[in-house]
């Protein structure tokens, strides 16, 4: 049966990616379909009860300054917050949370239910349908046909998904649900470049039966850190802490004794694994000469007795489970609510996407999340509300946005996948980010509502909130700038006793009071305390702005100047259905490559291993000339006919 | 949307004693020529004026010539600063330039720019891109050359201990929660301060210049008797290997170091190659071959009296690698009442002399200059330009740590410090090669025990 009505957008999926997906096609006016197994678990987190990290809370971040959810259901839902790295610099510094998966999960089926232009639908999808090369539509499981311009597909770790607890193994998209094989099966039919790869969870534990008394402790911090930008640490529900135990000798000895029904080690599993998230036997296996490793015991909820053991996610068959488990301080006495395991699942090899994340090979179909080959909620978010953002605009005719590495860790996740693809579970750190002095949580707003915005995924309410923090962030800037003290002989001197006290020695020459705050130990909120500083700003967020960049001014200049100079790449595009071995010059790896990977500018292929600047020169040479014009006759007037 | 980086290099190739030419171009050089000559010089006018350094004091005098946009080779703001010739002036003025903000030119990077900028021909795009393609392959030849023996081996013992620091660093940065104890800060300085030392080693042999001269070998070849040891003589100057009228007299490899307008060569002077029962002798051709192995340049001698190429010297250049240049020297020419002169047959040089009368010595010097320290005449860049390269990367990289350095006394905040750090390897990256963000993880998960 053909589904009565069209939709500009429908999105496959509602994980983590599949909703922010639906919400931001739908805020920016399209109609949309959400196609998802089960409604009961739209915004359901598969694996850990946590939000955000290092790298991974900047993306938190990026979501919520262009209108998503994630940072505010994390804030609704969130029982333990800290915000980690809090004395290595505002770059590296990143909010985390603990949340209560039932809050969180409704928080997000919320918004949903509550989104104008946004319509939700319980069906697995089987099909896709296709007119040529371009997209027209899915097809369900009871054969209900929905059609669409533009489909995004978030199918997360259920194509094809094979979960294993030792030597047995099953089929699931996850524990409890079912996987997507016929959608895996035609997509494998499409001939879109697939691979697998795996992941694991751990067992989960009933908290009556742990013994806290010798665990170590750990709060939230005060003041409570809040996620969304237009969030407050009011809306958080009742906080609880974790708690850290260890892992030790007995224990080792345990797995070890399991080995040879480890599925991971007898060769069952042949999807790769991700290298920093690794199982318990695989941490054992190769760091053999340590003794002991860290488990946190993160609670599942407010609701809830379950307990999430993090840090000994495994495979190995369940009666080892129970004996490893049991042989941890303070777990003796555990009772296991659910065995862990091991899911291998179908991914598409990214280098196959634009960077708008539609895809190469059809029109108007969209890849995001898990099924790209990363791994995380916040990275399936990120580049769910892309590929939302970017069916949108395909169904508005409008072009695509593709944040750049400069921009957003969302343009370094992008970028790293079109252009390297994995070899693993794609997750983010701060060190994948070249630019990562300017890429931090506290100016994500500065860096993307505005686009948000003009892309019509950022509301009023947004917009005026961010509107009136800039504005005073400048208002602030430019008063610094004019405040100015002198020498002890000038008219505008500091009194010495307050110069030493704040600034550690006497002012020689003339200083603003902006100039003060690039050094590098005065505090914004020391500074106001000097005499003549004048009131300063009392909203703590506008305040840390204005310190921050004061104090990496340097820096950024360095790092913008660095970006400017690179930027003629990146505006250089490169012609997609160019055959690079009928250009000379080019050695012939350059030319395999290439011809893999089809970049889209200059500034990508530069980016892909192995290639060099030599070869972007000569790229350069043939875009000038236009790279078709190869055997057209020699143009006469001096060159300016070039495009 | 426009390059706005400043690129300089060598654009002469320097004979002795001429002048040499340090070309910029760039978006905007008005800053830079405020820091090199003290002020903007007139547009298309020859000016004399001094080149300064970083501290402004004159490292040299010379002709100015400034083509601001877009009347200039390349359609961006070039400068010319002619200076005297000598390759260590020249470098000198280059490193000025480098100092004021250009950075050096890739292989054929003018070229590109007038070509990006529309002042070459449309259909001259095939024959940029040849330059393109040959400079580059050039280059990275003499950088492969370049990067042997000491100079080679303490560059990546250096990378190693940043790459190790990297590590420990964007560890800690990127996996706060973990228990390991990554490091102490104060690990963390002394590293620094280790590094920074090995550097300065680095640099510092560089500037005595016998790190330039590392891996860059001259090879004397030929028949017994034709005279080997004697133009090695000439070129070092003094008596340093033996010379008599009997054939076999070299039986080991003499290495000698010698300089040419301040380039640093080694000579190699090498037994005779014929068929010989002479035990010795035999050990000593042998050598010969293996010498010839490392040679940057061959020179081939050979008795002009004689004719030509004989079939065992035939057999070693066969068995050199396509790459090498070879120079045939043609020896005696005084017993022959012949004028010292150069010729070039099907590409490869030959040169006419006497290493006895010392006529054609001069000659023989300048191509030497030519082909292995200098550029060549075709725009080539030589062994020493790479080497210059890789120096100038290795500068780059000690200001970076020498700003870690600085951070890590302030014990100012880590993700500071880890900006310098991946700068200060980025530099290294163009004589190591690329490692990218994912090789350091790569290089965490394998040391560490990581992730939950
Ligand atoms: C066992 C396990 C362990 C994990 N461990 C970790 C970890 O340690 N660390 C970490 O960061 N991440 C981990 N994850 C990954 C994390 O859960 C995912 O990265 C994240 O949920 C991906 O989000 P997503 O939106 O791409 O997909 P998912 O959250 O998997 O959502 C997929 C959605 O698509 C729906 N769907 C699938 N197929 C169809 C179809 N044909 N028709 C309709 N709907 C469909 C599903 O019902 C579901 O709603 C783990 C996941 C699992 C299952
Ligand atoms: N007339 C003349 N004699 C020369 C010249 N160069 C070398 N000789 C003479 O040639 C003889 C051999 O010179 P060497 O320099 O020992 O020759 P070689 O090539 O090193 O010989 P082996 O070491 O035996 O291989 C000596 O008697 C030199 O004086 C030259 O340019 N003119
Ligand atoms: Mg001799």
């Amino acid at each position: 049966m053909i589904f009565s009505e069209n939709f500009d957008v429908i999105v496959v999926g509602g994980g983590h990616a599949g909703t922010e997906a639906a919400l931001a096609a739908a805020r920016m006016g399209q109609k949309t379909l959400l196609l998802s197994h089960n409604i009961e678990t739209l915004g359901q987190m598969s694996c850990n009860p946590s939000i955000g990290g290092i790298g991974k809370g900047h993306l938190v971040k990026e979501v919520d300054a262009l209108g998503g959810a994630m940072a505010a259901a994390a804030d609704e839902a969130g029982i333990q917050f800290r915000i980690l790295n809090s004395s290595k610099g505002p770059a590296v510094r990143a909010t985390r949370a603990q949340a209560d998966r039932v809050l969180y999960r409704q928080a997000i089926r919320r918004r949903l239910e509550n989104q104008p232009n946004l319509w939700l639908f319980q069906q697995a999808v089987d099909d896709l349908m296709l007119d040529g090369e371009s997209i027209t539509g899915v097809v369900t499981q009871l054969g209900l046909k929905f059609s669409a311009r533009a489909v995004v597909l978030t199918a997360g770790t259920f194509l094809a998904g094979l979960a294993h607890v030792g030597l047995a193994s099953f089929q699931a998209g996850r524990a409890g649900d079912p996987p997507s094989m016929s959608l895996a099966l035609r997509l494998r039919e499409m001939q879109l470049p697939a691979g697998r790869l795996k992941t694991g969870t751990p067992p989960r534990i009933d908290g009556r039966s742990i013994d806290y008394s010798a665990m170590m402790e750990q709060s939230s911090d005060t003041p409570l850190p809040v996620f969304s930008f237009l969030g407050n640490a009011a809306q958080h529900p009742r906080q609880m802490p974790c708690w850290i135990t260890h892992t030790n000798v007995s224990t080792h000895e345990i797995i070890h004794g399991g080995l040879d029904r480890s599925p991971l080690f007898s060769g069952v599993i042949e999807g790769v694994g991700p290298r920093y998230c690794p199982s318990i036997e695989d941490k054992v296996v190769r760091f053999s000469t340590k003794e002991s490793h860290q488990i946190f015991l993160e609670p599942e909820g407010l609701t809830t007795h379950e307990v999430y053991p993090n840090g000994i996610s495994t495979s190995l068959p369940f009666d080892i489970q129970i004996k490893l488990v049991r042989s941890i301080k303070g777990l003796e006495k555990a009772h296991i609510t659910r065995p862990g395991y091991a899911i291998e699942y179908d991914y598409f090899d990214p280098r196959g996407l634009k960077n708008s994340l539609e895809t190469k090979a059809i029109r108007g179909l969209f890849f995001a999340g898990q099924v790209n080959g990363t791994t995380g909620y916040e990275e399936a978010a990120a580049q769910g509300l892309l590929a939302g953002i970017n069916a949108a605009l395909k169904t508005q005719d409008r072009d695509a946005w593709c944040p750049r590495r400069d921009e957003a860790y969302l343009g370094v996740l992008v970028d790293d996948l079109i252009t390297r693809g994995v070899t693993e579970p794609y997750r983010m750190f701060t060190s994948r980010a070249e630019y990562r002095l300017q890429l931090r949580e506290d100016n994500a707003d500065l860096r993307l509502t505005e686009i948000g915005h003009r892309l019509g995924v950022v509301d009023d309410a947004r917009w005026a909130a961010f509107d009136a923090k800039q504005q005073a962030v400048v208002h602030e800037q430019n008063r610094l700038h004019a405040v100015w003290f002198g020498p002890s002989t000038s008219s505008n001197s500091l009194p010495e006793t307050d110069a030493l006290r704040v600034l550690g020695k006497t002012i020689e020459r003339d200083c603003s009071l902006h100039e003060l705050l690039r050094r590098p130990d005065i505090s914004y909120a020391n500074l106001m305390t000097l005499p003549g500083a004048g009131k300063g700003v009392i909203d703590p967020l506008v305040a840390e702005q204005v310190e921050i960049q004061a104090k990496y001014q340097g820096y950024i200049k360095r790092q913008k100047d660095e970006i400017a100079r690179n930027a003629h790449y990146e505006a250089t595009p490169l012609p997609q259905d160019l055959d690079y071995t009928t250009l000379g010059g080019l050695s012939s790896e350059a030319q395999q490559k290439l011809n893999q990977h089809k970049p889209e500018t200059a500034g990508q292929a530069a980016r892909i291993s192995g290639i060099t600047p030599a070869t972007i020169s000569l790229l350069l040479v043939h875009a000038k000339r236009g790279f078709f014009s190869q055997k057209k006759k020699k143009v006469n007037e001096s060159g300016d006919t070039a495009r | 949307m426009e390059n706005t980086d400043i690129i300089a290099a060598i654009a002469t190739p320097t004979g002795r004693g001429g002048i040499g030419v340090v070309r910029v171009s760039g978006k905007n050089l008005q800053t830079l020529a405020q820091r090199i000559i003290g002020y903007v010089p007139q547009a298309r006018h020859a000016t004399l004026s001094k080149f300064l350094d970083k501290n402004g004091c004159a490292i040299d005098q010379g002709i100015v010539l400034y083509f601001p946009s877009p009347h200039s080779y390349t359609g961006e703001d070039v400068l010319e600063l002619q200076g005297h010739g000598g390759p260590a002036v020249m470098n000198l003025l280059l490193s000025c330039c480098i100092s004021a903000g250009a950075r050096l030119a890739q292989p054929g990077e003018f070229t590109l720019r007038a070509f990006l900028n529309s002042k070459l021909d449309l259909a001259q795009a095939e024959s940029v891109a040849d330059i393109i393609e040959a400079s580059t392959t050039a280059a990275a030849r003499c950088a492969m050359r370049s990067l042997q023996g000491e100079f080679s081996a303490a560059i990546h013992m250096l990378v190693q201990v940043l790459t190790n620091l990297r590590m420990v660093v964007e560890a800690v940065l990127d996996f706060p929660e973990e228990e390991t104890g990554f490091f102490q800060e104060a690990d963390v300085y002394s590293q620094l301060k280790t590094i920074q030392a090995r550097l300065e080693c680095v640099r510092l042999s560089a500037r005595q210049g016998s790190l330039l001269r590392e891996g860059m070998h001259v090879v004397l070849v030929g028949q017994p008797n034709v005279g080997k040891s004697t133009l090695m003589n000439r070129l070092v100057g003094q008596d340093v290997s033996i010379v008599t009228e009997i054939p076999g007299t070299t039986r080991d490899a003499i290495r000698q170091a010698i300089e040419i307008e301040g380039i640093p060569l080694y000579v190699i002077d090498t037994a005779g190659l014929h068929e010989t029962d002479d035990a010795v002798e035999k050990i000593g051709i042998a050598r010969t071959r293996s010498t010839i192995e490392k040679a940057d340049l061959v020179l081939l001698v050979m008795d002009s009296r004689l004719d030509g190429v004989a079939p065992m010297d035939r057999i070693i250049l066969d068995s050199l690698p396509a790459e090498l240049p070879v120079i045939h020297v043609h020896n005696k020419i005084d017993l022959l009442d012949e004028f010292s002169r150069v010729t070039k047959k099907e590409d490869r040089m030959e040169i006419y002399l006497s290493a006895k009368t010392g006529v054609g010595m001069e000659l023989l010097r300048t191509k030497l200059l030519e082909v292995v320290g200098w550029q060549s005449t075709s725009g080539e860049e030589g062994i020493f330009m790479a080497r210059h390269r890789h120096l100038l990367a290795l500068t780059e990289a000690g200001a970076h740590l020498d700003n870690a350095t600085r951070l890590a006394e302030r014990a100012s905040q880590l993700e500071l410090l880890a900006e310098e750090l991946r700068l200060a390897q980025r530099s290294l990256s163009s004589i190591t090669g690329e490692f990218s963000a994912d090789d350091l993880l790569g290089r965490i998960f394998s040391s560490f025990c990581i992730g939950k």
